[in-house]
């Protein structure tokens, strides 16, 4: 039993990291991956449940990919007007568009069509909320500073685009309640100054409604937008990992380091996890509750109207300011600016996303603070940038509010005209309030020992006069915040003693 | 207003009587015609009755379009004894005029519900020592006032509220009809209490029609929603048929009224639209959220499912 | 299953003792956990083949979402738990490689790009200036099949309707209103008539005729004559955003455009008195010809709905 033709012969000559080290062997002899991979392996992940935020974002935009193609197999993008035959009996018979027809056949004739097409909507929401509130994180900690800036910029670039492509995406059915989206995005096109009625005309092929822009819609929200969306997703991962993320400051926590999980096996096994449960949630989400049941609404009709014809909840900021703006209209010389349209719907957005885009440097201008930071700012330990954004948000919460004005008098039974009033000064008067408030808490909070995540224990004495006395109680050993000092990390690896046996293929075989 | 109510009325009452003499001609084969021009209304005193059906001087309702709520209509039968016109309308809907013999007990009914604001006339005159002005009664037909009972918002049980609001109400569908015919008997008028016939009712122009007419104050899925100044659409989840066509025709308190721009079998299919697809949806896709749209998803979206995933984000990572 | 609340050193990953607490799994009782996790990747293959099964089946989309749904989140649930509480627990620690290059490299990296760059820019100063100035010129007319060719210029579109002297007013179905239609308080949506088919025909051209008495009713000084025997009408284009302001309140008298909730007094010309929009609703003049039929007098008076720049 000693020729080199047994099956244990074999397996010995294959080393002693068997098939497994060969491929890996064949690989890096071709593209030199043997370094880089297992660098990427051992990458550390610091992971703060907070840092999973982003990942709700990155996971439910795989699921609006998978289930997007799925969408693009039976979705027609066209305007011709074809007669509705299908089983939805209120619609039988109607002229509808194609791309009407084809979305009710799809959500009625087409096996689990209307599953992917309800968990694609869902996705959509939850993916716009994902990105909102992993940003506000990323703000509250301190994560954009330098060195991460740009990452900042392709963050927010990427939160613009999401919900440009939400509105597309959910205008493509093209039924009554997105396609009066489509007219009212017309109609602010057309306020712009100078060029709106060009760009209307361009865009549109035309007046309202052509029968270009459902096509040309189909082609930035399959093609265009998705591409740079998966570009930059790749880009702002790769500068994740190439810098390394951001860490809460803790035991052991330098800014020199990063303490947590290698990527292999424990990050890709909790992050694939988390990848396959977003998936399900999304499934289950559109398993029990309907979205978007355009069959319902009918065919996109530019004479018809429904009532409570709120967007889809991430436009809603645009809608609420709409709604609350008096009707300011310059009209002088023969041209009109419609300000009650371009303040809100142009001139305030762009304030806006301008406004956070450039808050790296804004806030690098205020504290005068240039230097590199890899541990993160307990949202406390900075009231100001804490209240500022606190304040955004209070201001955005309200115009959020503000969209669904008829909502809530009905809801209410308050008057609309009393319902638009409160909101106009609520929306004034909220960031003013917000301020000053958020800011005093994180103040306390972040006076408090332990950042208020620990309280003091007090003994609690009564006195002979009957009085109680609380007194701080002696700290116990469990509850002594240990401040550790790493072992110090060689800051190069010590290559081991190579044991090459006789017959050597190259593997290296190290001391187990 | 630019117009005095006086001026108003005198051109109403000239105008519909120009418009009611070629109505006469068409119901004139029946024998109604003869005795077109005399109206007699009821006494306090409970004798028998004879009232005519005629186009009532002050008819709001009135519009020259056959089969649209009025006894220009393909098919009209006529009590032969009296020649009074009992019911009208065609295949779609058939509009009843409430019998005679219904008038007594709605009269005591009236009183007893109705004539503390409304005035023992009916012409909303409340009796001495009652304060508010409240709407004339008179000539407006039995549908609207089998509308207002039957959907329980009168009597009213808060009559200084804006809007008053469906209810179970205090009075039976019947006892509603006695009291629309004692109303009715005062100024007799149309339209009738309608029936419906959904048989032949296509839903598919009902939903068509329900988007244009309905839709911009009902929403398109039926829901109702708040309108200016405290006034609202009421929710059509609970509306009965018959009710349907009343409100369509007659346009309860802000609501438009549908008389001439609808003919009765647009207003079937519309009916068939509401009770079928608005009161029954089919939603597939799961629960229907209240039908709110996108506010309820953005709420669901954002709490259930931004929600639920941070939550199990929490559990994934660490708390340190 | 509880995580271990000693505060454990971070170590490096590599140079571990195989019994280094830091590569122990972080559950108290693994076993337990493992078959826990198995339980779930079980149920979960259950639940992903009935899903199989009810496609097959054509299912609705509750059973084959709770099946796809409960089966990816059993599956999420055990894999996270996999590494949460049975694989090694650390915490590890790596350094942080300063990101920035050696001084040497980055002055080499300078000096690259002025010294070697300068040699093209210093000596050729007029070459690079012709060919940026053409390459800007070019970008700009590359700009031209982007933008022009999508779409015919506006010229004077929007400044007119398909409302001619003369025009019925014709309802969706192509019926034509007569002065005998419509009762006091009823709203009609109107076409001219041969348009209430087409695009533009609903799109600019949708009127309202509102029966707001009997007789000829006045809005406004100069429009004595536009709403005969009380038949007034505006056109359905809300003067903010386009919206169909189809919504009547005929008690109060009021249009109520319901995207925005603008409201618009019917009595003196459609003024706006609340919300957004700014102008009044375009009012269509109209007549009653021999026969009876609703006609329009002309065209509006001004452009129909919301504001342009171009709009005097």
């Amino acid at each position: 039993m000693s020729s080199a033709n047994t099956k244990r012969a074999k397996k010995q000559a294959l080393g002693p990291y068997g098939k497994v080290g060969q491929a890996i062997n064949e690989l890096d002899e071709r593209l030199g991956v043997a370094k880089g991979g297992r660098t990427l392996m051992d990458k550390i992940f610091p992971d703060h449940w907070s840092f999973m935020l982003g990942e709700i974002a990155l996971y439910s935009f795989v699921i609006l990919l998978v289930t997007g193609v799925f969408l693009t197999l039976y979705y027609v993008p066209s305007s011709s007007l074809v007669t509705y035959h299908g089983s939805y009996a209120p619609l039988d018979g109607q002229h509808v568009t194609e791309a009407f027809a084809s979305t009710v056949n799809l959500s009625f004739a087409v096996r689990a069509g209307l599953l992917m097409r309800q968990m694609h909507h869902w996705a959509c929401d939850i993916f716009v909320g994902a990105i909102i509130v992993h940003m506000a994180r990323v703000f509250f900690t301190g994560a954009f500073r330098k060195p991460r800036e740009l990452n900042w910029t392709i963050g927010t670039t990427l939160l613009i685009l999401a919900i440009a492509n939400g509105f597309l995406g959910y205008s493509l059915p093209d039924d009554l309640v997105s396609g009066t989206g489509i007219r009212i995005a017309y109609s602010i096109i057309l306020a712009v100054p100078v060029v709106g009625t060009y760009l209307g005309f361009f865009l549109f092929g035309g007046n309202f409604p052509g029968s270009v822009i459902i096509p040309r819609f189909f082609v930035l929200h399959v093609l265009i937008i998705p591409a740079v969306i998966l570009g930059l997703v790749g880009f702002h991962l790769f500068l994740l990992v190439r810098q390394k993320h951001t860490q809460f400051p803790g035991p052991g926590k330098t800014e020199n380091n990063v303490v947590g999980t290698p990527m292999f096996p424990v990050f890709m096994a909790k992050t694939t996890g988390f990848l396959l449960f977003v998936g399900g949630a999304i499934a289950l989400l559109s398993a029990f509750a309907q979205i978007n049941p355009i069959w319902q609404f009918g065919p996109y009709d530019a004479a018809r109207i429904s009532y409570a014809v709120q967007p889809d909840w991430y436009m809603g900021f645009l809608d609420g300011a709409l709604r609350i703006m008096p009707s300011w209209t310059f009209h002088s010389f023969g041209y009109t600016i419609p300000w009650e349209v371009t303040l809100p719907a142009v001139v305030f957005p762009g304030i806006l996303f301008t406004v956070v885009m450039a808050w790296p440097g804004i806030e690098r201008k205020i504290t005068g603070d240039n230097a590199m930071h890899n541990l993160l700012d307990r949202p406390s330990l900075r009231p100001k940038r804490t209240a500022a954004g606190a304040a955004v948000f209070g201001f955005l919460a309200m115009l959020f509010i503000a969209s669904s004005t008829d909502v809530i008098a009905n809801f209410l039974h308050i008057s609309l005209n009393t319902v638009l009033w409160a909101m106009r000064v609520l929306c004034v008067v909220t960031p003013f309030i917000v301020y000053p408030v958020t800011k005093k808490i994180a103040q306390e909070v972040g006076a408090l020992k332990g950042g208020g995540k620990r309280k003091t224990t007090n003994v609690v004495t009564l006195t002979a006069e009957g009085e109680y006395v609380a007194t701080p109680a002696p700290v116990y050993v469990d509850d002594a915040v240990h401040h550790l000092d790493p072992t110090p990390v060689p800051t190069f690896l010590q290559p081991e003693e190579e044991v090459r046996p006789a017959e050597s293929n190259g593997t290296r075989v190290a001391d187990r | 207003m630019k117009i005095s109510s006086l001026k108003r009325l005198a051109a109403a009452g000239a105008v519909t009587l120009v418009a009611a003499s070629p109505l006469l001609l068409l119901v004139g084969p029946s024998g109604a015609a003869s005795k077109a021009k005399s109206v007699t209304t009821t006494t306090v005193a409970p004798t028998t009755t004879t009232t005519t059906y005629v186009n009532s001087t002050s008819s709001v309702y009135n519009t020259a379009r056959q089969n649209a709520g009025t006894p220009n209509s393909d098919n009209v039968t006529t009590d032969p004894t009296t020649g009074a016109v009992t019911s009208y309308g065609d295949s779609a809907i058939t509009y009843t005029i409430p019998s005679s013999s219904m008038v007594n007990t709605g009269e005591e009914l009236f009183m007893q519900n109705c004539a503390s604001c409304h005035g023992t006339q009916a012409n909303g005159v409340p009796p001495a020592g009652t304060s508010g002005a409240y709407p004339n009664l008179i000539g407006l037909g039995p549908a609207t006032i089998d509308f207002w009972i039957t959907s329980g918002r009168m009597p009213a049980a808060n009559p200084r509220s804006v809007q008053a609001e469906r209810s179970k109400g205090k009075l039976t569908d019947q006892q509603a009809e006695e009291v629309a015919a004692w109303v009715n008997s005062l100024d007799p008028s149309y339209p009738g209490i309608p029936t419906p016939n959904l048989q032949i009712a296509n839903v598919s122009d009902g939903s068509a029609l329900f988007a244009l007419n309905c839709a911009a104050c009902h929403t398109i899925e039926g829901d109702g929603d708040a309108l200016a100044a405290s006034t609202y659409a009421p929710s059509l989840r609970n509306i009965p048929a018959f009710q349907v066509v009343e409100a369509i025709r007659t346009g309860p308190g802000n609501m438009p009224r549908f008389t001439g721009n609808l003919d009765d079998y647009q207003v079937n299919d519309i009916v068939k639209y509401v009770t079928t697809e608005i009161q029954h949806p089919n939603n597939p896709g799961g629960f229907g959220l209240g039908g709110l749209g996108p506010v309820a998803e953005g709420f669901v979206g954002l709490l259930l499912g931004v929600g639920l995933l941070a939550l199990i984000g929490f559990w994934v990572g660490e708390r340190e | 299953m509880s995580e271990n609340h000693e505060h454990r050193t971070p170590v490096a990953l590599s140079g571990l003792s195989p019994d280094d607490p830091h590569l122990q799994p972080a559950a108290k009782n693994p076993l337990l956990v493992e078959r826990l996790i198995a339980l779930s990747f079980i149920v979960g293959t259950v639940l992903v083949v009935l899903f199989g099964y009810f496609y097959v089946k054509n299912g609705t989309p509750w059973t084959l979402g709770a099946t796809l749904g409960g089966g990816l989140s059993l599956f999420g649930i055990g894999l996270i738990a996999w590494g949460k509480y049975l694989m090694p627990r650390g915490p590890f620690v790596e350094e942080r490689h300063t990101l920035a290059s050696s001084d040497s490299e980055r002055e080499a990296m300078a000096n690259a790009v002025v010294v070697r760059g300068g040699s093209v820019i210093k000596r050729r100063k007029m070459l690079g200036g012709l060919l940026g100035g053409g390459l800007g010129l070019f970008s700009l007319a590359a700009l031209l099949p982007l933008l022009r060719s999508l779409g015919p210029l506006p010229k004077q579109t929007l400044d007119h309707t398909d409302w001619k002297p003369g025009s019925y007013a014709v309802d969706i179905t192509g019926r034509r209103v007569h002065e005998d239609d419509l009762a006091i308080g009823s709203i009609v949506t109107v076409f001219p008539e041969g348009f209430q088919n087409t695009d533009n025909g609903q799109a600019v051209d949708q009127t309202v005729i509102i029966r707001i008495s009997n007789s000829d009713f006045t809005t406004m000084k100069g429009r004595e004559n536009w709403a005969p025997k009380g038949y007034l009408a505006y056109s359905k284009l809300c003067t903010h955003l386009g919206c169909p302001v189809g919504l009547y309140e005929q008690q109060l008298q009021m249009l109520v455009c319901p995207c925005h909730q603008s409201m618009f007094n019917v009595n003196d010309g459609a003024m706006p008195t609340f919300g957004p929009a700014p102008r009044p609703l375009p009012q269509l003049p109209l007549y009653i010809d021999a026969a009876g039929y609703l006609r329009a007098q002309k065209d509006f008076d001004q452009p129909v709905g919301p504001g342009f720049w171009e709009r005097s």
